[in-house]
């Protein structure tokens, strides 16, 4: 009971600090949108191409997208705990007898929460645009369920590195170190069928890849359960180790 | 009735840095407890061990009978914590931040509330309550952090440097808070390097240098023992080798002086502690004078708690706040 408490305010006080970051609101909705204009304008006649599987490039690209912005915007959530690690406050809750793990835990559900309202406002964008989604209300609740294993993968990875390092500079390059090939070895912006044969096989050991393929069908074509279950699979893995290394660095914290 | 004891309690970093060595404490229930000394003396080392946020390498301490290490769910529950840094949400208002720490408390949500307001009303932010932590001022910060610590009603308060860096009115204001927090009932053990601070506060005081405590007693038995008046003479500037020359000089020509009970090296010239120090200043510039040691001017004062740690260690707590200036915050 005091766990599932302990959980719950720590979300909801994380939640209500995040409504008071306007960089926040530009995160969510100027970040993609600039994305979205640049690529659709820049690979535009891609979609021409024989072989290429949609005949609008912006069909394509809006799963990759989704999958982009998650692993993006989880990737920096570190930054929120900094700020708490240097203001003292991570140390005055630790001595509550709050539990440590719930703790933890309620600052990942949080960057969850703040995320799914960021792929709904995508979802909307892309949707203006003119975007269906082939699968429907059942397709974006799928695609949703990938995005937050995503983010409990990276999210929780940024906060088991920023727990080691306490360093702004340290999440910065790291973030940007890994998150751009992550995004490039994996068919987001390009079908597999059209990289290299060295890129084809760097994606199948990056499980961003897993995650834009298992979307993917969902917005062009229809269900397609093997790709789906596979990137469950691959995601759900990635998840379990990112959650158990923030867990790990957070119990060791100021001993 | 001992609140806390320690013994022998140790922590070493990194197996090599020893910032706390076996230090023996006992905090008397209802009283204020200094622990005054330098920076990275060990002052935060050991209240971060007693307040359970740091596990000792060895020795062991008890807050209520409850051992910091193996009941810390307990000894948590009874304690509170002012941490140096705000330990403050800035985008938080000042409400949300003690509803925050009460929730953390498992509080009842009324019972809670009508803590709250009376908290707000102790340290005097009712009307800015509802304001983001971000716009309070630095006084207003101090004021609701240890406001934050107290939610629960905690029998123990650990206060971590409560005035670092605070101007002058706003430190006696916090002082003030502190005095009334104590005639309140609730055992306070604060650490400072401010030697007033310590001095005015506290009931009793432990002097703390390089992780070992070398003096306890009220901030009265410490000067007193200190026996008497202390007349600083301030050479003027020269080089190290010209300082200690002139040091070990003026040592040879005092010492042989039936009046003179102890000399000091400092970093600009020499402390002379003698009994009268009206009677006894006069005598000590003829005998210098005559020596042909300068000196550039003179100051007398009555023992302060710096002196006592000037005996004990042969330096100055501002001395080493100076050199310790690099801002490790005292780890």
């Amino acid at each position: 009971m005091d766990f599932a408490s302990d959980i719950w305010y720590t979300l909801v006080r994380r939640f209500r600090i995040g409504l008071r970051e306007p960089i926040w609101i530009f995160f969510s909705l100027a970040q993609p949108l600039i994305w979205l204009l640049l690529f659709t304008q820049l690979f535009k006649n891609l979609a021409l191409m024989p072989g290429f599987p949609t005949s609008e490039y912006l069909l394509f690209f809006a799963p990759g997208l989704i999958v982009m912005m998650a692993v993006f915007s989880s990737a920096y959530t570190g930054f929120d705990m900094l700020q708490d690690i240097q203001f003292g406050v991570v140390d005055k809750m630790l001595i509550t007898p709050a539990n440590r793990y719930a703790l933890i835990i309620g600052n990942i559900l949080n960057a969850l929460a703040s995320l799914t309202i960021q792929i709904l406002i995508i979802f909307v964008m892309v949707y203006i645009m003119g975007v269906s989604v082939a699968t429907g209300a059942g397709g974006i609740i799928l695609t949703l369920i990938v995005v937050w294993l995503i983010g409990l993968a990276f999210c929780s990875l940024s906060y088991a590195l920023i727990i080691a390092t306490r360093s702004q500079t340290a999440l910065v390059v790291i973030a940007n170190l890994l998150s751009l090939p992550l995004m490039f070895l994996s068919s987001a912006m390009m079908p597999a069928e059209l990289v290299p044969d060295w890129v084809g096989t760097a994606m199948m050991f990056n499980p961003v890849n897993y995650a834009v393929e298992a979307v993917r069908p969902l917005f062009v074509s229809g269900y397609d359960w093997s790709s789906y279950g596979m990137g469950l699979l691959v995601l759900g893995v990635f998840a379990a180790v990112g959650v158990v290394t923030a867990v790990l660095a957070f119990r060791n914290f100021g001993k | 009735m001992e609140l806390i004891v320690t013994d022998k309690l140790t922590k070493i970093y990194n197996k090599q840095i020893v910032a706390v060595d076996h230090i023996d404490l006992d905090i008397k229930e209802g009283e204020i407890f200094g622990l005054l000394g330098p920076n990275g003396a060990g002052k935060t080392t050991t209240i971060r061990m007693l307040s359970t946020l740091t596990r000792p390498t060895s020795g062991t301490a008890s807050v209520a009978g409850y051992d910091i290490t193996r009941d810390s769910r307990k000894v948590r529950q009874m304690i509170g914590y002012s941490a140096q840094a705000a330990g403050l949400m800035e985008n938080a208002t000042g409400r949300e931040n003690l509803d925050l720490f009460g929730r953390y408390h498992h509080m009842d949500g009324g019972l809670l509330k009508e803590r709250i307001d009376e908290l707000l009303e102790l340290v005097n932010l009712t009307e800015d309550a509802n304001r983001l932590v971000k716009t309070y001022s630095g006084g207003m910060r101090k004021r609701l952090e240890i406001a934050t610590a107290l939610v629960h009603q905690p029998r123990m308060l650990f206060l971590d440097e409560p005035t670092l860096g605070l101007d002058i009115q706003i430190r006696v204001n916090i002082w003030e808070y502190v005095r009334k927090l104590s005639e309140a009932g609730i055992t306070i053990l604060l650490t400072t390097h401010y030697l007033e601070e310590a001095d005015r506060l506290s009931h009793r005081v432990a002097i703390i240098d390089k992780g070992k405590i070398i003096a306890t007693g009220s901030p009265e038995e410490l000067k007193s023992a200190i026996e008497g008046d202390a007349v600083s003479l301030r050479m003027p500037s020269a080089s190290a080798e010209e300082q200690a020359a002139t040091f070990q000089k003026t040592e040879k020509i005092l010492s042989a002086q039936p009046f003179v009970k102890k000399i000091m090296a400092t970093h600009d010239g020499v402390n002379v502690y003698v009994d009268r120090a009206d009677e006894a200043t006069p005598r000590i510039l003829r005998l210098l004078e005559k020596e042909g040691v300068e000196t550039a001017s003179t100051t007398v004062s009555r023992p302060s708690l710096d002196d006592v740690f000037i005996r004990y260690t042969g330096r100055t707590i501002a001395e080493e706040a100076a050199r310790n200036n690099v801002g490790k915050g005292g780890k």
